[in-house]
C-alpha cells in the first residue's frame, strides 16, 4: 500500500442539499458543517496527514444570496474564534488563502490574520482554508509576480512559475476529496490539483465524519496497489 | 580643555579612577533602576527652567516619539561617558551642532538659545542632584568622597561640551546655595513641566514592543501613567512646588519613597541581570545588527503579537464594526490616510501643527541615525530647510506661517516638490560613501542597518539614485505605508 497522502485537500460540498432534505434553511447546512469540519481536522491529524487544505468560500460563492453570505461571514468568524485556543493546543499552523476581496468584513480579515500569527510557529499539520479563493486569479497573480520581478521569459519553469503563486511552500495535493457526489474541479487550487487522486464520496458534507475521512485515505492507498509496477512515488513530492 | 580647569581633565588622574568610561560613577548609574525614576525628575527639573522649558516645547518630539527620545538619549549619554576619549569628543561636538540649531522665543516673547551656557550648566546640574537626591530618597545616600568625585565627573561632562565648567561651582560645597538660589529664584511653572508631568504619561505611545497590543499597554499606562506622575511631584524640591503650585497629594509622599525604596532594592539582584541598554532595546525592538540577541527579541516580539493575536480572538464577540482604519494598513497596499500621515510622520513634535521644529526634527533623527559628520549635516538641515519653504509657501492658505493638518490635507500633491527631491539627494549622496553615483549592496546594508535598524535582503545589484529618491518620494508623498522609512520616521 501506498504512504498516507501528504496534502489532502477537501471541497466541502452538499451543505445546502443536506438543509433542504430536511426542509430547513441553507444556512443550518453550513452550521452543521462545523462539527465535520472539527472532525476531519482531528481525523487528518490523527492519520498523519502533514497539510489539509479546506475549500470554504470559493470566488464564486460571492453570487449567492446576499442574506446567506452575511450569514457566512459570521458563522465563520464564530468558528475561527471559538476554536482559535483548540486549534493552537493541537500545534495546528492555521492559514488562510485567498481573502482579499474588499467584500469580507474587516473584523472577519483581523481574526483570519490573527488566528495564521497566532498559530504560525506551530509545527504539526498545516491546515489551509481556502477562503474567497480561485484557483485561476492565484495564477494570474504569478504571472504578474512574475512580469512584476522582470523574469526573462525563457527563464520561466513550472517550479518557478510555481514559487510565485500564493503561500508557496505548499506542496502539489495528493487527494482530493469532494463530497456529495459532485464530479467538478470549481477553480480549486487548480496548479496544485494537477497530479492529484480524486475521490466522490455520495455523502453530504455535513454527515461527513471522520470514518468516512479514513475511507477516502483507505481508497488513495489502495489505488498505488492497481498500478503495480510502476516505481513507488508520492505525488507531490518535488520532481 | 581650558587649562585653568585641572579638575575638569578628562584624562585618568594619578589618584582615583577616571572621569569617564567604566570606572565612572556616572557609569554605574546606568543599569540601575532608580536612574529611571530620577532621570525623569531631572527632566522636570530642565523643563521648570523658563529657557529650556521653551526650547524643549518648541524643538522636542518627546511627546509623539519618548521612546525614540529615550533611546537617542541612552546612546548620547554613553558615548559621552565613552572611555575614548575620540568618540567623546565627537559626541560633543554633535551636541553642540544639534544645540546650536535650537532657538526662537517663548510664548511671552523671550528669547531663548539651547547655547546658552547658564542654561546648559543647569541641564547638568539637574542631572547630578538628581542622582544624589535618588541616592538619598532610596535609603543608600552617597558619602562625601564619592559626591565630590561625582561633581568633578559632571562637571567634566558640561566641560566637555562647554570647552570649560565655569557655569558650574567650582565644588559640591558651592554647589548647594547655587542650586537651592535657581530653584527657589529662576524656575517656573512652564508648559513643558506641566506636560510632562501631567500629559506625557497619560498618553505615552506604546513602544514599539506593544505596537500590537494597544488594550494591553493602554490599561497599564492608567494605572502606572498617575503614580509616576504623583512619584515625580513629590520627589520635587519643595520651594518649587510651592511656586509651581503643584498639587500636594496625601500619601504621595510615602509611594515616592517607597517607589525609590524598590528601585534601590535591585542592587540584592544578580549583578547584570538588569541591563539598560537590553532594556531599552526590547523596547524598540531593536535587535543590535548582527547580535545573536537580535533573534532573542525578534522572538520576544513574536510572543507579544501572538498574546495580542490571542486576546483578541478571545475577546467576546461583538458585532460592532472595527474602528481603527490603521488595520486596514494590514491587508497590504493600503495608503495611509492624509490625517494618519500627519499625525505620525509630519508633525513631529505633536502640537498639531507643521512647522520648522518638524522638519528639523526629521533631519536631527535621519543625522543621528545615519551619523552624519559635517559637512553632510548641514547639507541635509539646509535640504530640509529649502524643503520647509517650499511647503509653507504651498500650503500655509491662511498665513499664521504654519501648516495645519487641514491645510495639509486640502493640498497633498504639492509635497513631492523640487525641494524634496534635494533632500532624497541628499541622503542619497551620504549613504553612497565611494561616491561611485549608485548605491552597492553592501553601501545599502550599511544604512538600513545604522539608519533603520532593519536587516534587508539585498543580494544582488546596486540601488541606482533614481530609484532611491522615487522610494523616499513615494514615502514621503504618496504615503505609502510598509517602506523601510517607516520604523525611522513613525516609531514612538
Amino acid at each position: 500500500m501506498r504512504a498516507v497522502p501528504r496534502h489532502v485537500a477537501c471541497v466541502m460540498d452538499g451543505n445546502g442539499r443536506w438543509a433542504q432534505r430536511r426542509s430547513l434553511p441553507r444556512t443550518a447546512g453550513h452550521r452543521a458543517a462545523e462539527t465535520t469540519v472539527i472532525d476531519v481536522i482531528e481525523a487528518a491529524r490523527g492519520a498523519g496527514v502533514e497539510w489539509l487544505s479546506l475549500y470554504a468560500f470559493s470566488t464564486e460563492n460571492w453570487g449567492r444570496p446576499g442574506d446567506e453570505v452575511d450569514y457566512l461571514m459570521r458563522l465563520v468568524r464564530r468558528i475561527v474564534r471559538k476554536h482559535a485556543p483548540l486549534l493552537l493546543a493541537r500545534g495546528i499552523r492555521c492559514r488562510f488563502l485567498g481573502v482579499t476581496d474588499p467584500r469580507i468584513p474587516r473584523a472577519l480579515a483581523r481574526d483570519f490574520a490573527d488566528l495564521a500569527t497566532l498559530t504560525g510557529d506551530n509545527r504539526g499539520m498545516t491546515l489551509t482554508v481556502a477562503f474567497d479563493h480561485g484557483g485561476r486569479r492565484d495564477i494570474v497573480e504569478a504571472a504578474r509576480s512574475l512580469i512584476r520581478d522582470g523574469v526573462p521569459a525563457e527563464e520561466v519553469t513550472e517550479s518557478r512559475f510555481a514559487a510565485h503563486l500564493p503561500l508557496p511552500d505548499t506542496p502539489d495535493v495528493d487527494l482530493v476529496i469532494r463530497t456529495s457526489g459532485e464530479q467538478r474541479i470549481s477553480n480549486f487550487m487548480l496548479w496544485k490539483v494537477a497530479y492529484a487522486e480524486w475521490v466522490f464520496p455520495e455523502v453530504l458534507w455535513p454527515d461527513f465524519r471522520a470514518a468516512d475521512f479514513l475511507a477516502c485515505l483507505h481508497t488513495y492507498r489502495r489505488r498505488d496497489r492497481r498500478f503495480g509496477g510502476l516505481p513507488p512515488r508520492t505525488n507531490g513530492e518535488p520532481r | 580643555m581650558t587649562p585653568g580647569a585641572p579638575r575638569t581633565d578628562t584624562a585618568p588622574r594619578e589618584d582615583g579612577p577616571a572621569l569617564f568610561g567604566p570606572g565612572s560613577e556616572f557609569h554605574a548609574l546606568f543599569d540601575d533602576p532608580r536612574w529611571a525614576l530620577a532621570l525623569v525628575r531631572a527632566t522636570v527639573l530642565e523643563a521648570a527652567h523658563p529657557q529650556v522649558g521653551a526650547a524643549l516645547l518648541d524643538n522636542s518630539t518627546f511627546v509623539t516619539h519618548p521612546w525614540r527620545r529615550l533611546r537617542n538619549t541612552f546612546f548620547s549619554l554613553r558615548r559621552m561617558f565613552s572611555p575614548d576619549p575620540a568618540v567623546r569628543e565627537r559626541e560633543a561636538a554633535r551636541l553642540n551642532r544639534l544645540h546650536g540649531r535650537m532657538s526662537g522665543s517663548d510664548g511671552r516673547g523671550r528669547a531663548y538659545d539651547a547655547m546658552d551656557r547658564a542654561t546648559r550648566a543647569w541641564v547638568v546640574a539637574t542631572l547630578f542632584e538628581s542622582a544624589v537626591t535618588m541616592c538619598r530618597l532610596s535609603g543608600q545616600p552617597l558619602d562625601q568622597d564619592t559626591m565630590e568625585r561625582m561633581y568633578a565627573e559632571y562637571r567634566a561632562f558640561l566641560a566637555l561640551l562647554d570647552g570649560d565648567a565655569e557655569g558650574m561651582p567650582a565644588d559640591v560645597h558651592a554647589f548647594w546655595p547655587y542650586f537651592d538660589r535657581v530653584v527657589a529664584h529662576e524656575l517656573e511653572n512652564t508648559e513643558a513641566a506641566r506636560v510632562i508631568l501631567y500629559r506625557l504619561f497619560d498618553d505615552l505611545p506604546a513602544p514599539a514592543l506593544f505596537d500590537g497590543a494597544p488594550t494591553l499597554w493602554a490599561a497599564g499606562r492608567a494605572v502606572a501613567g498617575p503614580l509616576l506622575g504623583a512619584v515625580t511631584v513629590a520627589s520635587l524640591p519643595e520651594p518649587y512646588r510651592r511656586r509651581a503650585g503643584l498639587p500636594e497629594t496625601p500619601g504621595a509622599e510615602a509611594l515616592m519613597r517607597s517607589a525609590y525604596l524598590a528601585a534601590g532594592l535591585a542592587r540584592f539582584l544578580p549583578q547584570g541581570l538588569i541591563n539598560a541598554e537590553s532594556v531599552i532595546r526590547l523596547l524598540s525592538l531593536d535587535g543590535g545588527g548582527e547580535d545573536p540577541r537580535a533573534r532573542a527579541v525578534a522572538a520576544l516580539g513574536g510572543h507579544v503579537k501572538r498574546a495580542s493575536a490571542l486576546l483578541r480572538l478571545l475577546n467576546p464577540l461583538d458585532d460592532a464594526p472595527v474602528p481603527d482604519p490603521a488595520d486596514a494598513a494590514e491587508a497590504g497596499e493600503a495608503r495611509r490616510s492624509a490625517g494618519d500621515f500627519f499625525r505620525r510622520v509630519l508633525d513631529q513634535t505633536g502640537d498639531g501643527h507643521l512647522d520648522w521644529p518638524d522638519l528639523a526634527a526629521m533631519a536631527r533623527e535621519l543625522a543621528t541615525r545615519l551619523d552624519l559628520d559635517e559637512p553632510e549635516e548641514t547639507r541635509l538641515y539646509d535640504a530640509f530647510a529649502a524643503w520647509w519653504r517650499e511647503l509653507q509657501a504651498a500650503l500655509d492658505t491662511d498665513g499664521d506661517g504654519r501648516v495645519s493638518a487641514d491645510e495639509y490635507a486640502a493640498a497633498v500633491p504639492s509635497l513631492a516638490g523640487p525641494a524634496l527631491i534635494r533632500v532624497a539627494e541628499v541622503l542619497f549622496d551620504a549613504t553612497d560613501r565611494d561616491g561611485s553615483g549608485s548605491i552597492d549592496a553592501d553601501e545599502y546594508r550599511a544604512l538600513f542597518r545604522t539608519a533603520f535598524h532593519r536587516d534587508l535582503d539585498v543580494t544582488e545589484g546596486v540601488y541606482g539614485r533614481s530609484a532611491f529618491v522615487g522610494d523616499f518620494l513615494s514615502f514621503m508623498s504618496a504615503r505609502r505605508t510598509g517602506t523601510p522609512y517607516d520604523p525611522l520616521l513613525t516609531d514612538a
